[in-house]
């Protein structure tokens, strides 16, 4: 063996101070989450909502989140798996996706509390900035966007959430610097490329590049596209109804499988000290008489 | 060069962190909600610079009689000269702790409640004072051997120290 020097003593090991579970695990922005949960001690035990996006490789939580000591509650959920219900079954990562997921989100916290009827938000869903008005008998519903470890660049899907929630009615602080089609030399937001975007046009587009340039690329990329009979013309029909579907029912369902009674365990069971030793002889016998056919073996030869 | 008596003055180790528990505070701190009149003990985080009370404060508890954005208003008793003042600082959150010291009175007062409650509906009266430990109870020594001791005559030849 080389003589190496240890690099990482038990001294090291003694004084390593361990960063935050979360923070090791990679999942939460700790210095983002102290400036977003603080709350103002003369509001007492107002809650502060969040409103928490984030994005898997094939599906989006949108959530409205409040702290608590004991665990952070969440108030409402909405998924993009469960726009197949409201007709959108393809492509349920993408901008558009993303905003159904927030208007859903919206839609479904306003019915919870029954604000729904006051605050209908912007029906017609153009690109360019809304914000909620306060109507009569109550305030808006707050909450604060949550994006997590994603890097906020102009034209994310998160500013695509944000933008489904606004239009649904609720009332988070923003900007409309980060939504797509915020062009940085005229310092303002393109709507109508920003609706674009609302309902897939920057998917519609790139089908007929594809169709036109490599058809066979075009059938294995879209193929679930396909399959649906959805083509780049009829997206923007397609985003339209889902948006009406929501609207009509945002109400969770409940899923009717029932929780397995035992939990399923995900990491192996620790051996008694006894279980330990029973195992061990078991293996010194096992080498015991694969060493000892060796050496029959080798006698024979 | 001479002393310097500043504001953080020897405080190096009274405010520095604890071992290996240096960086982000935890979020409990933040969820805390205080109510005036509660009792809270002060504790200054080194790793947050706003809102720090002065040093003679670390330690000791008060009462709260304001709360604001960010900050409680704690109110404490200070001896200046031959007389106790009592003080009123604002500290910002992360300096505080919710105090224990009337847990146990609380504590006592429900448990006094229920047995109060409960002997009420028997028709006894009951004493719920606290009753402080009184002298421990006689008892006989058990199984002691007398052994009877008697002094010797001193004796100057064999007590002498340092040789002879």
């Amino acid at each position: 063996m080389v003589f190496v020097k240890a690099q990482k003593t038990k001294a090291y090991f003694k004084r390593f101070q361990v960063k935050f579970k979360r923070r090791r695990q990679g999942k939460t922005d700790y210095r983002a989450r102290i400036r977003l949960i603080n709350q103002d001690k003369n509001k007492y035990n107002t809650p502060k909502y969040r409103f928490v996006v984030r994005f898997t490789n094939k599906d989006i939580h949108a959530q409205i989140v409040s702290a608590s000591i004991v665990g952070d509650v969440v108030l409402a959920a909405a998924y993009a798996h469960e726009l197949p219900r409201y007709g959108l079954e393809v492509g349920l990562t993408n901008y558009a996706a993303a905003y159904c997921t927030g208007l859903l989100l919206a839609r479904r916290v306003l019915k919870m509390l029954e604000m729904d009827e006051e605050y209908e938000g912007n029906v017609e869903a153009t690109g360019e900035d809304f914000s909620v008005e306060p109507a009569e008998s109550r305030r808006p519903f707050r909450a604060l966007l949550d994006v997590g470890l994603v890097r906020t660049t102009t034209g994310n899907r998160v500013f695509g959430a944000l933008k489904g929630a606004l239009d649904g009615g609720l009332d988070i602080p923003h900007s409309d610097k980060r939504f797509a089609g915020f062009k940085k030399d005229g310092k303002q937001l393109d709507a109508e490329f920003h609706r674009e975007y609302i309902f897939g046009g920057h998917i519609a587009s790139y089908m007929r590049t594809l169709m036109d340039d490599e058809p066979e690329k075009y059938q294995t990329h879209f193929s679930e596209y396909i399959k649906r009979g959805i083509e780049a013309d009829n997206m923007e029909e397609l985003y339209k109804k889902v948006h009406a579907a929501i609207r009509a029912d945002p109400t969770a369902v409940k899923s009717t499988k029932e929780p397995p009674k035992a939990h399923k365990r995900y990491n192996l069971k620790k051996l008694t000290y006894d279980e330990r030793k029973a195992r061990l002889v078991e293996r010194l016998n096992a080498l015991n008489s694969t060493a000892d056919d060796d050496e029959d073996e080798e006698d024979d030869d | 060069m001479p002393a310097g008596h500043g504001v953080r003055s020897r405080t190096r180790d009274l405010f520095a962190r604890p071992f290996r528990k240096k960086g982000y505070i935890p979020l409990t701190t933040y969820l805390r909600t205080y109510k005036i009149g509660d009792f809270v003990d002060i504790k200054v985080n080194g790793a947050v610079h706003k809102g720090m009370p002065h040093k003679f404060y670390h330690g000791r508890t008060g009462k709260v009689w304001n709360v604001t954005k960010r900050a409680i208003g704690v109110e404490v008793n200070k001896q200046v000269g031959n007389r106790i003042i009592r003080k009123r600082i604002h500290v910002r959150v992360e300096h505080v702790l919710p105090s224990r010291c009337t847990e146990e009175f609380r504590e006592r007062k429900k448990k006094n409640d229920q047995l109060k409650a409960e002997a009420k509906s028997r028709g006894e009266k009951i004493s719920t004072k606290r009753q402080p430990e009184g002298p421990k109870p006689g008892f006989m020594v058990e199984g002691a051997t007398l052994e009877t001791v008697t002094p010797i005559p001193y004796d100057v030849v064999n007590d002498l120290k340092g040789g002879y």
